[in-house]
């Protein structure tokens, strides 16, 4: 009998079932393990979602103790377990954790860690699948690909499979990104490569699909003809606090979120219905949208459809901040952009002249991942009212916080007269559904341990996006003129260039 | 009715006249602005015993601090002169620490009458276009009819607090042949064990496990004093995984399309949660799953030649409301339940 045919497997309801395996994760002293990674595997162990025999090891290279490593991991885990914190749970989950100690560039390191493994394997009887998180900085990736290639611990042993979930950036720019998916596929196969992007693992942008395939009503109305524009907006009320000021200013917003999380919004927002949900069908559909992204090349389109900026000295929430040059670990005369704002168009049949406009932000007033769909005014306007400003029915999907779904919609103002109030339908997550939604890290490790891949980025994906970004990217730092570098003061909604840009076509941002 | 049943009358809130429900609802939250009502379902509950009400409530009150709906409460008294009662009462939960989001509870206290009465009073008061949930506690007695069943969506009933569960089985399989039955039965007996089957299956995880099943000679079920019911819904379900035949036999003996005999055995230990201990056994093996690791866990035990593994499994949820509102989270996963049935049947005869 093979795995597939467990014959009392089939209580366990529409859930993905992770094959028995081992987590090797690279970097496993580091924030990401702390705070997301150990916390979701401890919630998934809780809901009862780990396989039988389930290990992990936490490769890194300060030396330490399995015991000290697990006591960390714990201390770790009661400040970021979703559902709290059992120490009888912790106790039985954490015997299953070890540390391995070696440096990413020592092979001597990987040939003990593929020891360690077989040892495993012979505990449990039989070999187990293996899969490798890189949650290491991406500098490491080729190294540790080529001691994983030279181990031979990229292969499955005795039909397992071996598996690499590599952790976001994915590179810094098309030719980084096509080295670091050539090191990668050298060392597994692509059905094996698992490239994160946290947003997918988030309920609301999994149920912008379901909003758009599964109701009727949405979808017949999904083009041109009637919908005027999107909006996908991505704002944060912080700035750089804790040192991130010294990645950031290396990547700025465009790279940072643009390239994957905001692409990847686009893309289920804007794709055509898949044939079906496998990983490939659906990421099929989505990788289209960015192919058929309208270029743009040369500083003067750029400058024309793009809007980058800087944000100086204000106020968010009543407390004073001080500009993006000022700030830690950010250099003086920096050009890197900490808010975005970009008007696209996708160059399909379903999508001919309607503008996307998105625009990503540090230190904004508040704290709101959005995707609003505008539709046009009805083709005759009998009322009076009609044709105003705010009259237009707007389909709002809140990806966070707050999740859910509202739409606006005018109504008859009660009276005598005929006036029209635009009213609002909502549909809120937390009222709706009283549970509470999965960590995205829950989900993804999940899918990763199961097999699916659809909510991870494909190879294709990556790099198609990265080779928009990099002409934008081309332009602003050209040696020649360069399009500005704008400013707006903290806790403000933006440069007014970034309100120019949709004014230029009689439009408006959304008032979050 | 009864003193006792009139003082535990309080706890549905406010008592309103029958054609007046609705519109005291209005009332209810017309001018409320710190609280929002939020409805996913209707929830019924329905009861013959006039000690349920307190209790009920307070399930109600569990059950839509995760499922928001419109919680219905129906007591139907037999007997007397037809008379009927109502009250309205909500039941709130603070969101993000400020605003507080609401569930409504109707509550029918219905003395005498006939099924027809209590389904069209349940008819009047569901929220619309939402499905209707229905707990029929206690026995399928002969109010469990067509004209009322044909109109659920979902049904949950307790098998193991039947009098004479292989009349109610019955009566259960002959709903469900009907063609305006179209709900879908959940078993709380059946549901409680959830956890307790997935660690089970969580043993076969790998190949030389499996190999193991088809060697299979001994099932060993103990479940606790009153739950024989639930011990037979689990050996049905290897059963029926298995593909075997139920043999006619002194015990219960399944016999494997192979034509291997497995023989299973049930036996009562003690108090507390209705399965205590799954044990299968071949000549190499032994994997078991049993409570002996705490109220909160399952230990399961993996015994194959000398390799030997532990492990620790969350446990099911105790209460019937957590029970309930785990199943409604999880939708789906009944139809393995229907197919036990017969088996099941055929080990109750
Ligand atoms: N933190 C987050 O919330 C977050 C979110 C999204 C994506 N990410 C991505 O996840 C990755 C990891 O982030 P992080 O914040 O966890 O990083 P981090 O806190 O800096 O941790 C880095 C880890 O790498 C190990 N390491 C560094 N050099 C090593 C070497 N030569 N040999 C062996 N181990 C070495 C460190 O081990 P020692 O402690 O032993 O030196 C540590 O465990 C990055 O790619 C980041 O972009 C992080």
């Amino acid at each position: 009998m093979s795995e597939l045919e467990n014959p009392f497997q089939e209580t366990l309801i529409q859930r993905h079932r992770a094959d028995s395996c081992t987590v090797v994760i690279f970097g496993a002293t580091g924030d990401l393990t702390h705070r997301k990674l150990i916390p979701a595997l401890y919630n998934l162990a809780a809901g009862g979602d780990l396989p039988q025999q389930f290990k992990v090891v936490g490769f890194a290279r300060r030396e330490k103790t399995d015991d000290e490593f697990r006591a960390e991991l714990e201390e770790s885990n009661k400040k970021n377990s979703r559902q709290g914190h059992d120490a009888t749970l912790w106790a039985s989950f954490s015997q299953n954790i070890d540390y391995h100690r070696s440096e990413f560039q020592d092979l001597a390191g990987y040939q003990s860690l593929k020891l360690l493994l077989e040892e495993f394997d012979k505990e449990r009887g039989v070999p187990a699948n293996r899969l490798f998180y890189l949650a290491s900085a991406p500098e490491f990736f080729d190294q540790i690909m080529l001691m994983l290639r030279q181990s031979g611990l990229n292969e499955g042993v005795g039909g397992k499979w071996a598996r690499v979930v590599c952790e976001k950036p994915f590179g810094k720019d098309l030719a980084t990104a096509r080295h670091l998916n050539e090191v990668v596929n050298a060392t597994f196969h692509e059905k094996d490569t698992y490239r994160i992007d946290h947003y997918l693992g988030k309920e609301t942008a999994q149920n912008i699909m379901v909003l758009r395939f599964a109701n009727l009503m949405f979808e017949p109305n999904w083009n041109s003809r009637y919908i005027d524009h999107v909006q996908i907006t991505c704002a944060e009320n912080l700035g750089m606090e804790g040192g991130r000021g010294a990645y950031y200013d290396t990547a700025g917003a465009l790279r940072d979120m643009v390239q994957n999380h905001l692409f990847q919004l686009l893309s289920l927002v804007a794709m055509e219905p898949p044939t079906d949900l496998s990983a490939d069908s659906v990421r099929d559909e989505k990788v289209k949208v960015i192919r058929a992204l309208r270029r743009y090349q040369g500083v003067d389109e750029v400058a024309k459809n793009i809007v980058r900026a800087q944000y100086i000295a204000g106020s968010v929430d009543g407390v004073e901040r001080v500009g993006y040059r000022q700030e830690d670990r950010v250099n003086p005369k920096s050009m890197t952009e900490c808010y975005v704002a970009l008007r696209l168009f996708v160059n399909t049949w379903r999508w001919q002249g309607v503008p996307f406009y998105m625009r990503v932000g540090k230190q904004l007033p508040k704290k709101a991942t959005e995707i609003s769909v505008h539709f046009k005014y009805p083709p005759q306007a009998p009322f009076p009212t009609t044709l105003q400003r705010g009259t237009r029915n707007v389909l709002v999907i809140r990806i966070q916080p707050d999740e859910g779904i509202s739409l606006r919609m005018l109504s008859k103002l009660p009276g005598v007269q005929l006036l029209l109030q635009p009213v609002k339908m909502d549909f809120r997550y937390s009222t709706s559904f009283g549970k509470a939604s999965p960590e995205a890290y829950e989900r993804l490790l999940l899918d990763a341990m199961a097999g699916d891949a659809t909510l991870f980025a494909r190879r294709d994906e990556v790099e198609n996006a990265w080779s928009f970004i990099d002409e934008i990217e081309h332009a602003w730092h050209n040696d020649g003129p360069q399009p500005p570098m704008n400013e707006y003061p903290a806790g403000s909604w933006g440069p007014k260039e970034a309100d120019d840009l949709l004014a230029a076509d009689g439009r408006v941002w959304r008032r979050l | 009715m009864s003193a006792t049943l009139e003082d535990s009358l309080a706890i549905l809130g406010q008592e309103v006249p029958l054609g007046l429900v609705d519109k005291a609802l209005k009332e209810l939250w017309g001018h409320d602005e710190v609280r929002t009502r939020a409805s996913l379902m209707n929830f019924a509950i329905y009861s013959e015993d006039p000690a349920s009400i307190t209790p009920n409530t307070r399930l109600l009150e569990e059950i839509t601090s995760e499922h928001a709906c419109r919680g219905l409460l129906l007591l139907a008294l037999p007997g007397g002169e037809p008379h009927a009662r109502a009250w309205i009462t909500a039941h709130c939960q603070l969101h993000d620490g400020h605003k507080s989001v609401c569930s409504e509870q109707i509550s029918f206290v219905l003395e005498g009458g006939t099924m027809n009465q209590v389904r069209n009073i349940v008819f009047a008061h569901l929220d619309s276009d939402l499905p209707l949930v229905c707990w029929w506690q206690g026995d399928l007695s002969a109010n469990f009819s067509e004209r009322f069943y044909s109109v659920m969506d979902m049904l949950f009933i307790d098998s193991s607090s039947w009098k004479n569960p292989a009349h109610d089985f019955a009566v259960l399989a002959g709903a469900l042949e009907q063609s305006t039955a179209r709900f879908r039965v959940y078993d709380l007996s059946w549901l409680r064990s959830h956890l307790f089957r997935t660690a089970l299956a969580s043993c076969f995880s790998n190949a030389t496990a499996l190999e193991e099943l088809r060697h299979l000679q001994f099932v060993e079920i103990t479940h606790s004093k009153g739950h024989r019911l639930a011990g037979l819904l689990i050996a049905a379900w290897i059963g029926v995984r298995l593909k075997c035949k139920l043999e006619a036999s002194d015990g219960i003996k399944l016999v494997t399309p192979e034509g291997q005999s497995i023989s299973v055995t049930l036996s009562e230990s003690g108090e507390g949660e209705a399965l205590q201990r799954i044990e299968l056994r071949s000549a190499n093996a032994s994997l078991s799953v049993s409570r002996d690791c705490g109220a909160a866990y399952v230990c399961t035990t993996v015994q194959i030649g000398d390799h030997r593994h532990d492990q620790m499994l969350p446990a099911d949820p105790v209460t019937d409301a957590a029970v309930i509102s785990e199943q409604l989270s999880r939708l789906g996963g009944q139809s393995l339940y229907l197919q036990m049935v017969p088996m099941l049947r055929g080990m109750l005869r």
